[in-house]
């Protein structure tokens, strides 16, 4: 092999090692599944229809699997639990549509790095404060300031209370570089131009969950205290790391703006959407890079789906998540490897299957004495 | 002026005590359980929802249309109708935790924040199959549209609230009595200090479990139960502002304690009030400016231990 070459030979195996990324390299299944994954997400404009699924709904999937992406990054290495990320994502959404309503800006990539930046000031003004806690104390004030951006901008006439602001200036779509478009043309240079940055985003998220900070990160997660012996500036990298999650918030949300051309507060900026964010990285599987962008993906899939054909909306998610909790806590691309995995040894070996149905009646009949006993506890106490 | 103040600072007591009936559940779970349940604010609704159909019940036989009850039998009516339905909460919360919050005792935290947020969306839908979409409020029942009022200091003041306060400051006395000098309060708050030790000396830690995740949700139970009852109204959301709110509480008076969460409940509540008296735009904003303010002065809370039930 040659030095240029992308190949690789890693214990006896050629693998693929991936520019830009320093250090990141791909069997030749997860070679495979990566180039489906970028042809679908170049082709999704026109295989969505293909298939009959809308294609909006699947681009605001990746919106807020972005902002999960972002939100992982404090997950998944300092292991701290955000429950507010959705003040970044509507506070970039909000920046767009304050930008074009009351300072009529026109052009999308100017009104996208206003969203950036004031979502991301905005992360940093917050992270400031709960940089210092640690559990519940996270997530209780992540929440509260979420809390407050919401009520705030709910009660205010300048953003419009509950009926948002709409992003055109004298009726038109945004331009994009200068340019005029139709409206399939909007969406289109769009979404290329989201995807081309959202790539760009997590090669630069990979490079820095590999960098020294990340490493950094995943010692805060592991142990503070010994963290801050061996010399690392825990509450600053804290700080940082939430900065730059915000980031990703941010800009998901601004091109959120960009796409629906309308900004709620109630979709937006709900604590309830904090709540999606932080499920679809679990969903998608939380410790992995592009998992929370999957989980975003179905997440956002399920629930407009759900909204507008049944009544019932809200427990089919809840159902949903807790058989994720109590049943798949790695999510789907965490137990992508232990599937194919299993997959690989049963055509190896086709007696297995006898096994797996055996496994099965037994998981079965301990869930049932399990239930039996809890019934037995609620009844008649215990012992 | 005088007279304004004193009605926003009743209005904001009382609004305290029924965040403390809130906080307190939150506190006891918390700090016995280690689990932040965040479906608690959805309880709370529930008790709400329970009452109005029980007050429905209950007024049908002491109020005809045109007689408004008086302000004994309406007392007597809404605290018995409060009761029933924190009672009815209790078997609720028992089967919540002995089948759902169990398997999560030793996961970590964003599961068990995972699955309370479960818990929360699928009881918005348990309530909207029980009771519909549309808000219920008081005046669809006969005889709550006419709220007796008291004198105090020169104006009317609705009965009903007073009622609710010193129902409030009995149930505080109660669970400080209850975990400093009974024997199962005892129990509990040795099992909150070393699990493995309460077990070891023959204390059936599920029970405990079981026990105090029961208590908490009578206690949300009974502060939806009491607010929905004066000028309030039931609907499905109402109780995401109230547990928010809590959590503002429980971070104010320090995270497990009782005595915190019952300071740091009236403090919330009279901010809150004087501010939609004085400043409206910012009443949503006052009480977490006041949590941010004592987090920067004093990180543990006004009484804090951090997490251990005292």
């Amino acid at each position: 092999m040659s030095r240029f070459s992308p190949l690789e030979e890693r214990d006896g195996k050629t693998v693929v090692r991936v520019p830009f990324t320093r250090g990141l390299t791909l069997t030749s299944g997860q070679t495979a599944l990566a180039l489906v994954g970028l042809v679908v997400l170049f082709g999704l404009p026109f295989l969505a229809g293909l298939v009959g699924l809308s294609w909006g709904r699947l681009f605001r999937g990746l919106l807020f699997g972005m902002a999960a992406v972002g939100l992982n990054l404090l997950l998944r290495h300092t292991e701290l639990v955000s429950f507010g990320h959705a003040a970044f994502f509507g506070g970039g959404a909000y920046a767009v549509a304050v930008m074009a309503a009351h300072l009529e800006v026109s052009e999308g990539i100017l009104l996208l790095l206003s969203a950036v930046i004031v979502g991301t000031l905005l992360a940093a003004v917050i992270g400031y404060f709960v940089a210092g806690y640690v559990d519940i104390y996270f997530a209780l004030l992540t929440l509260a300031f979420n809390a407050v951006i919401f009520a705030t901008v709910f009660r205010s006439a300048f953003f419009n209370y509950n009926d948002g602001l709409a992003v055109r200036v004298g009726g038109d779509n945004p331009t994009l570089f200068g340019l005029a478009w139709t409206d399939l043309g909007y969406d289109l240079v769009l979404y290329y131009t989201t995807i081309v940055l959202m790539i760009v985003m997590l090669v630069l998220m990979w490079r820095l969950i590999n960098s020294p900070f990340g490493r950094a990160l995943d010692a805060i997660g592991q142990d503070r205290t010994r963290a801050r012996f061996i010399g690392i500036p825990v509450e600053r990298y804290v700080w940082y790391s939430f900065t730059i999650s915000g980031l990703y918030g941010a800009f998901a949300g601004g091109v959120y703006a960009l796409q629906r051309l309308h900004v709620q507060p109630e979709p937006t900026l709900y604590v309830f959407v904090s709540g999606e964010i932080l499920f679809m990285a679990i969903l998608g599987g939380f410790t992995t890079l592009v998992g929370p962008l999957i989980g975003g993906v179905l997440l956002v899939y399920l629930l407009e789906a759900t909204r507008f054909s049944f009544y019932y909306y809200h427990a089919p998610i809840g159902i949903i998540l807790l058989a994720i909790v109590l049943f798949m806590p790695k999510g789907i691309m965490g137990s992508l490897p232990d599937f194919f995995a299993g997959l690989r040894r049963r055509v190896a070996d086709p007696g297995r299957l006898g096994d797996d149905v055996r496994s099965i009646r037994s998981m079965v009949r301990q869930s049932l004495t399990r239930a039996t006993t809890t019934v037995r506890i609620l009844v008649f106490g215990v012992k | 002026m005088i007279e304004s103040f004193a009605v926003h600072t009743l209005n904001g007591l009382w609004y305290g005590v029924i965040l403390f009936m809130i906080a307190s559940g939150l506190t006891i779970i918390f700090g016995v359980l280690g689990i932040l349940n965040l479906a608690h604010g959805e309880l709370y609704a529930l008790g709400a929802f329970v009452v109005f159909s029980v007050v429905g019940y209950a007024t049908g036989f002491v109020a005809s249309p045109d007689d408004p009850v008086s302000a004994v039998i309406f007392g007597v009516v809404v605290l018995v109708a409060a009761l029933i339905a924190a009672t009815i909460l209790l078997p609720v919360g028992a089967f919540i935790e002995a089948v759902f919050v169990r398997p999560i005792y030793d996961r970590d935290e964003v599961y068990q924040l995972l699955l309370t947020y479960a818990l929360l969306l699928i009881f918005i839908d348990v309530m909207k199959f029980g009771w519909g979409t549309s808000p219920l409020d008081a005046g669809t029942y006969r005889g709550l549209n006419q709220i007796p009022t008291t004198e105090i200091v020169g104006f009317g003041y609705p009965s009903y609230n007073i009622i609710a306060m010193v129902v409030g400051v009995a149930v505080f006395a109660w669970l400080v009595w209850f975990f400093d000098r009974s024997k199962t309060g005892r129990i509990i708050r040795a099992t909150a200090i070393n699990r493995d030790m309460a077990t070891a000396i023959g204390v059936s830690t599920d029970r405990t479990f079981t026990l105090v995740f029961a208590m908490g949700a009578f206690f949300a139970g009974f502060g939806g139960a009491m607010v929905s009852i004066g000028p309030q109204t039931a609907f499905l959301e109402m109780g995401l502002d109230p547990l928010v709110l809590s959590f503002v509480v429980i971070v104010v008076g320090g995270l497990g304690s009782l005595k915190g969460a019952f300071v740091g409940a009236l403090l919330v509540g009279v901010i809150s009030r004087w501010a939609i008296w004085l400043w409206p735009a910012v009443e949503l904003a006052a009480p977490f400016a006041v949590m941010l303010l004592i987090l920067l002065l004093k990180p543990e809370g006004l009484f804090g231990t951090w997490g251990e039930i005292e």
